[in-house]
């Protein structure tokens, strides 16, 4: 957009207490769902810290690379701004809540879960929890439906791990190289 | 030949400072490893906690996999979860000091590679690299995504009424827009009315 268009305030770059404030605030809205919808909201929306290209540009990286999601996009806007000690601060704010009540309930489960109604309880929401695990792989799926290759590579690694028992890492050891020389850009001229 | 089934998993000392080495150098070295968002590594957390520690219980495995899904924040936090579990039985104070050793061990790693990633993203955007980092190892993750949740579904499900809620519930995450949340609270009321078991 025209920046002389843009009624939004103009662009403000957070300090370090800043960063640990808003990404708090990101990770308390989220509560429930929603994260990576929350922290566009309050970081291009409300808190001006950068314009929705830089920010799209930071959900790119953050899927890319690896880590999870949400956190790796924690990292990306506190080192735009600091380095490391913005990616460690605004990771300490997105973190600090949810892992404290996680810890909370983890210490109820590991103490209760012997307790008949919440081992029946449970048994219910682990139906739910495997359905949804499930459907990760169906989630991405059709990406890949047009290409036999990629279809093919996703097969043997099925086989692999779930047949012969690979383990992760000396898997994406083989695979990873092969799969990306397959793919590597071939300076080929356009007709 | 090795009666592999009748294989006895005894946990070890955390004392055991090489132990202890050994632990964080699994979780240190997993990081670099969680492609697609992190849920690739379920299954190794599975091997690591239940076959190779004896931290946790299949069944174990699978309750705190829904918990960390019901839980606020991000799921891959379970990893602390896991810690916990390692420790608990010497007091909950170990067992959160663990948890949080786990989780730093496990984000360390991705964390350093994200801030470099972050700050020469200009130069990598069109190499060849990146673009060969991503379309190959998609695939590579779209396998183990598969593997991962047919695993998960394994450790969970017993019997044909938790397969069919497992089933029902994939569908509507698939075809609607319902915060997962609601499949969990319906999956638990049925758990609690006894009309789906272990």
């Amino acid at each position: 957009m025209d920046p002389q268009l843009d009624p939004r305030p103009p662009l403000h770059t957070p300090n370090h207490w800043e960063l640990f404030v808003g990404m708090q605030q990101v990770a308390l809205s989220s509560f429930g769902g929603g994260l990576s919808a929350w922290s566009e909201r309050i970081v291009v929306e409300q808190r001006r810290w950068m314009g929705e290209q830089d920010f799209l540009t930071g959900l790119t990286v953050a899927r890319l690379l690896p880590g999870p999601n949400q956190i790796n996009m924690a990292v990306y806007v506190g080192s735009r701004f600091y380095g490391l000690s913005g990616a460690l601060v605004a990771l300490g704010g997105m973190l600090l809540l949810p892992f404290s009540l996680l810890m909370l309930l983890g210490l109820g489960y590991y103490y209760l879960h012997e307790t008949l109604w919440v081992d029946r309880l449970l048994a219910g929401v682990i139906t739910a929890s495997a359905g949804m695990a499930l459907s990760m792989g169906f989630k991405i799926a059709h990406s890949y439906t047009r290409d036999p290759v990629a279809l093919g590579i996703a097969a043997v690694s099925f086989l692999a791990m779930d047949v012969f028992h690979v383990r992760l890492i000396p898997l994406v050891l083989v695979a990873g190289p092969l799969a990306m020389a397959w793919y590597w850009p071939r300076r080929t001229p356009q007709p | 030949m090795t009666p592999l089934l009748a294989h006895v998993c005894t946990p070890q000392s955390m004392g055991d400072w090489r132990h202890l080495l050994a632990v964080i150098w699994d979780f240190l070295s997993l990081s670099l490893f969680s492609l697609g968002g992190g849920n690739t590594l379920l299954s190794e957390y599975h091997h690591l906690s239940v076959d190779q520690y004896c931290w946790l219980s299949s069944r174990q495995f699978a309750d705190i996999y829904a918990l960390a899904e019901a839980a606020p924040g991000p799921s891959s936090m379970i990893v602390g979860l896991l810690g916990m579990g390692a420790a608990v039985q010497e007091g909950p104070l170990w067992g959160v000091l663990s948890g949080v050793s786990a989780e730093l061990a496990i984000l360390l790693p991705s964390t350093l590679l994200m801030v470099a990633a972050s700050l020469s993203w200009n130069r990598l955007r069109d190499a060849p690299i990146r673009v060969a980092f991503e379309r190959g190892l998609g695939p590579i993750t779209l396998g183990i995504l598969f593997a991962v949740g047919l695993k998960i579904l394994r450790i969970s499900d017993h019997d044909t009424p938790a397969y069919a809620v497992s089933a029902v519930v994939c569908v509507l995450m698939l075809r609607t827009k319902i915060s997962p949340l609601w499949f969990m609270a319906v999956a638990g009321l049925l758990g609690g009315l006894g009309l789906v078991n272990r």
